[in-house]
Formats: C-alpha cells, sequence, structure tokens
C-alpha cells in the first residue's frame, strides 16, 4: 500500500521526497488543489470514499497518517 | 464602539480590571457580559440578530449531537444554514435585489418595496464562524457546547466580533472559559501587537484615506496617472486598515489571555495571486476552503466532471478542470461576500479566472521558462512574480474601491489609456489634500512596514529579539511608539478617525 500510496504521491510532485516529509499540510507542501487531486486518485485506486470530513492536517502530514485513514476507511470507519 | 476611539481603551482598561481581579471561574463571564454590552453601543436592536444567530445554532448543535440518522442532520443542518446565511443574504442583498428587479416589474405595474436595513456589525464574521462550528459537528469533528451563555461567548467576542478573524470553535472556545492569571509577558505583547496595529491604521491608512476618496470620489477630473497613484494608495489604506484593524483585536485578547489566530502573513511578498490569497485574509480563505472548496470538489457532480475531463484532456489539465471550477466559485462567492454590487461580482471573476487561469498553464509556462534558461527558483524570478503578483491585484482593486463596476472600468481606461505621466507634480500630489510632511510619513510608515515584513519572510522573530533586550529598551521602545502615535496619529487637525473598512463586510 505504501509503495502505490507515494507513487501517487510523486506524480503530484516529483521534487519532494515524500517518505521523508512529516509536515506535508502544515508546511504547505500541498496545497488544496493537490490535496483535491491526491484524494481523487486515493477513493479510485483503494476503492474508498474519503470525504470533507476527512481533510484534516492531521490525516495527510504524513504518509503514514494518509495509510491510516485508507485502512480506517476500508474497515469501514 | 470604534477599535480607535478613547472609549474603547477605557473600555479595555475597565474589562481587564475586573477580567483579573474577579475570582477565576468567573473570567469568562467577565468576558461575556463585556461583549455584549460592546455589541449593544452599536444598536440594541441589531443585537438582536446576533442573539437570534447564537440561539438557532446552540440549539441545532444540541440536536446534531442527539439524532442518530445521516438524514436527520442533514435537514437539521440545512434548515439553521439556510436560516442563518438567509438572513444575512436578506438584509445585505435585499435592496439590491429588489432594485434591480423592479427594473423588469415596472412595465408590469409591479414594484418590491426597498426597506433601510441596517446591516448588523460584523454579522458575515459570526455568521461564518457560527456555521463552521455547525457543520464541524455535522462531520463529527467535536461535541456540541451544552451551556448557552458559553456558546454565546464564542459567537460574540468582543474584541473579534466586528472583523474577525473567524475562528474555529475547538480552537478559540476552550481559551475563552479557562481560567487566566494576569501574564506580564502576555500582556506586553497584547500592548505592542495593538500600538502596531494602531500605527498601520491611525499612521498610514487614515492618511492615504484622504487622497483615495478625493481622487476617486471624483475620477473623471484626473488623469490616469494619478488615479494610478489613489489606487495604489487604496492599497496601502485597505491593508493598514484590516491588517492594523486584526492587530488591534488580537493584542486585545491576548492581554486577556486569548490566542487569536494570524489573519495575514505578509501578502505583499505573495509569488502568484493564488499566494496572495492564501496569505490575506487567512481566516477567511481556510473557511472557503474547508467549508466550500472541498465539500464541493469531493461532490459527486464534481466527481463525475472530473472523469469526463480526464478523458478528454490527458495528463495535468484533464485533473484539474473541476478543481479549478470550484476554486472560481469560490472566488465568485468571496466576491459577492463583499456586497451587493456588480463591481464585486467581477472582482471575484476577475480572481477566479486568473487563478484558474494560471494552474491551467502552469506546466507550459515551466517548460518556456526551461527553454528560456529561467531558474524559476532564482531571485531574478522571484522579484518578477512578486512584482508581477502585486501588479495583479493593484488591478484588481480599481474593482473593490470604484462606486460602481462602470466607473472601475472607466478607471482603467483612463489608467492604460490616458495616463498622461506629466501631470504628476509636486503640486499636483499637494493638491490631493495631504501635505508634504504627510506623504513622508506615509512613506517612512509604509518602508518600515516592508521591513518589519522582511524580516519576518527571512524568519526573524521581531518580538523574540526586542525580548533580549533590557526592560528600559523594551519600554522605551513601546513609549516611542506610543509618542509616534500621539504626534502624528489622527489628533492632529482636520483628520478624523474613519471607521474601519471590513466591519461594514
Amino acid at each position: 500500500m505504501e509503495a502505490k500510496v507515494l507513487s501517487i504521491l510523486a506524480e503530484l510532485n516529483s521534487d519532494v521526497d515524500f517518505s521523508a516529509e512529516t509536515n506535508l499540510i502544515d508546511d504547505d507542501i500541498l496545497d488544496s488543489f493537490d490535496i483535491i487531486t491526491l484524494v481523487g486518485e486515493l477513493n479510485d485506486t483503494f476503492e474508498i470514499e474519503i470525504g470533507p470530513q476527512h481533510l484534516l492536517p492531521e490525516n495527510f502530514n504524513t504518509v503514514a497518517a494518509i495509510i491510516n485513514l485508507i485502512k480506517k476507511l476500508q474497515a469501514g470507519g | 464602539m470604534s477599535l480607535t476611539s478613547p472609549l474603547f481603551f477605557l473600555f479595555l482598561v475597565f474589562t481587564l480590571l475586573i477580567y483579573f481581579t474577579l475570582p477565576r471561574r468567573y473570567q469568562w463571564f467577565v468576558l461575556l457580559a463585556a461583549s455584549y454590552l460592546f455589541y449593544a453601543t452599536g444598536g440594541i436592536k441589531l443585537t438582536f440578530c446576533l442573539l437570534l444567530t447564537t440561539i438557532t445554532t446552540f440549539f441545532a448543535g444540541l440536536l446534531l449531537t442527539r439524532l442518530e440518522k445521516k438524514n436527520h442532520k442533514k435537514l437539521v443542518l440545512a434548515l439553521v444554514l439556510l436560516f442563518n446565511f438567509g438572513l444575512l443574504a436578506f438584509l445585505k442583498y435585499y435592496n439590491f435585489a429588489a432594485a434591480g428587479l423592479n427594473i423588469f416589474l415596472a412595465n408590469a405595474g409591479y414594484t418590491l418595496p426597498t426597506f433601510s436595513l441596517l446591516l448588523p456589525l460584523g454579522i458575515s464574521f459570526y455568521t461564518f464562524q457560527s456555521a463552521g462550528y455547525l457543520i464541524d459537528l455535522y462531520r463529527g469533528k467535536y461535541r456540541a457546547e451544552t451551556n448557552l451563555a458559553k456558546f454565546a461567548l464564542f459567537v460574540s467576542f468582543f474584541p473579534q466580533v466586528i472583523q474577525g478573524p473567524i475562528s474555529r470553535f475547538d480552537q478559540l472556545a476552550p481559551q475563552l472559559t479557562a481560567p487566566h492569571d494576569l501574564d506580564y509577558d502576555r500582556l506586553k505583547y497584547g500592548i505592542q501587537l495593538m500600538l502596531w496595529g494602531y500605527f498601520k491604521k491611525i499612521i498610514i491608512a487614515d492618511r492615504a484615506v484622504v487622497v483615495v476618496n478625493k481622487v476617486i470620489d471624483n475620477f473623471a477630473a484626473y488623469p490616469g496617472s494619478l488615479i494610478a497613484i489613489a489606487v495604489f494608495f487604496y492599497c496601502l489604506q485597505i491593508y493598514c486598515d484590516f491588517s492594523g484593524g486584526i492587530d488591534i483585536v488580537r493584542g486585545a485578547a491576548q492581554m486577556l489571555g486569548i490566542n487569536l489566530r494570524e489573519n495575514f502573513r505578509r501578502p505583499y511578498f505573495a509569488t502568484s495571486l493564488a499566494d496572495f490569497w492564501r496569505r490575506w485574509h487567512l481566516s477567511l480563505g481556510d473557511w472557503m476552503r474547508d467549508y466550500l472548496f472541498f465539500p464541493l470538489s469531493l461532490s459527486k457532480p464534481f466527481y463525475k466532471l472530473g472523469k469526463k475531463t480526464r478523458k478528454l484532456f490527458k495528463g495535468k489539465l484533464g485533473k484539474i478542470i473541476p478543481t479549478s471550477l470550484a476554486s472560481f466559485i469560490v472566488f465568485f462567492t468571496i466576491g459577492i461576500w463583499h456586497g451587493a454590487n456588480l463591481k464585486y461580482i467581477a472582482f471575484g471573476i476577475y480572481n477566479g479566472l486568473i487563478i484558474s487561469f494560471s494552474i491551467v498553464i502552469e506546466p507550459y509556462w515551466n517548460r518556456l521558462l526551461q527553454k528560456l534558461g529561467i531558474n524559476p527558483e532564482g531571485r531574478f524570478w522571484l522579484v518578477v512574480q512578486v512584482l508581477n503578483t502585486n501588479l495583479l491585484v493593484f488591478c484588481g482593486r480599481y474593482f473593490t474601491r470604484a462606486a460602481s463596476l462602470g466607473a472601475a472600468l472607466q478607471m482603467l481606461k483612463k489608467t492604460f489609456f490616458s495616463f498622461q505621466p506629466n501631470a504628476v507634480s509636486v503640486q499636483a500630489l499637494l493638491n490631493l489634500g495631504l501635505t508634504k510632511t504627510d506623504y513622508l510619513i506615509v512613506l517612512l510608515g509604509s518602508l518600515v512596514i516592508l521591513g518589519v515584513g522582511f524580516a519576518q519572510e527571512k524568519g526573524k522573530a521581531i518580538r523574540k529579539t526586542l525580548e533580549q533586550k533590557n526592560w528600559a529598551v523594551q519600554w522605551s521602545l513601546l513609549m516611542a511608539m506610543l509618542l509616534v502615535l500621539v504626534f502624528f496619529g489622527i489628533y492632529r487637525q482636520g483628520f478624523i478617525a474613519s471607521e474601519f473598512i471590513y466591519q461594514q463586510f
């Protein structure tokens, strides 16, 4: 799953080492346009439905947080 | 009660005295009483609207927490949002809409009545803040406040109620009701921030406004060059007025032990129009992002549109068309929010179009830069971008300040097609209502703001640096600032402290 998420992120911006970043949102590495593109890709790839209520900095600041969110939604939460 | 009036100063001192002398468990109650007293000085009748929003939102919040079914929750949310935004829209736009409709209805022999509607102070700000609370509850972000008085304080907190910053419940409410000890450092920081705000407002904005009003209210009599100078002064005025007002508000809150969020991040250093809007009126931008842009972009129609555009256009273009459309709608909304006037709609469209267009052309643009051998990260390109952004913002300001859309277009036309640079002379500038000393003060004041902004942009914490000086230096600086305000502020002959621009929104 991590590899897939990283490849989606790399498509957004190939200059960033996403696996090393811990503040993707708070440091403005991902802006709101990136978030929408990212969510679209994640929804399609993992067959989940990320809604506006999930778009909180803590869910997108790190790759681990993004994976956590995907797992939570896949488990039905 | 204007934030620049001596009455406000007395009110704040009095509130601070009671706040820090009463037992700490009553502190939040002092804030609530002060907030309603502050609001009521603007008109008892208008306080009714504030109460109405408070009460409807509070009970809807309780209901949202209790309801089980998603559809029921959705209905409650929709009804209460509709009611509160409806109230805002009615008070703000009814006369504009009625006047427009009457043109058509006249043929049929009907006329809609128009009313002299007074807009309650800060209605947009507290309506947005309350709506954010309710949407967050619907999304399950936190649980509803169960104490009506505590919730009323969240909606009406006195320094911020008139012009923001628009706060989030989970960040502000716990601070408002927590006990606070008198803290020397916070008091000092608060005073510093307030003085900085007054500096911007009464030294710069209240001077710049003289030139702005003189030229723009009678723009037909002036050549393009002087109109451009007046619009430049308007850029100065609106930044110093709004960000200065927010500094005063945040400083006052800080003295009470409450941290309000930042609303400005040196917008004049923005590298694109989108970046400008991430630095200007942050709390409104964040509100629009979380409660309009995100839900819109993730909605089913936009999702379907995205699928279609991705099929039609390969690469980035196909992906960003729906997002650009959502962003365009946000800017259109922000435009309308400013007021019931075509010029604001044009202002929204202007910003939305440029931002959407720049995103679409970005990949092509980068390729062009590469071919020209320009480093997009280099200093040269950075300066070009900052200047270009300021120019775009400057052109946009024609719309917000002109009396009407027609006037804005005529002013732009004059600026571009009959600039007449020779018309700018010392005498012509002196005829605009300011003296040489005034111009000098505005210039020096702006340089101070620019210098401080530049240092902050480089990551220097001005107040932390001050902190390391001994107390005598620190207080001397404060006193010097106070003296500057007294001598060069509004209390000179002929100047009247003008109302803050944004409190009318």
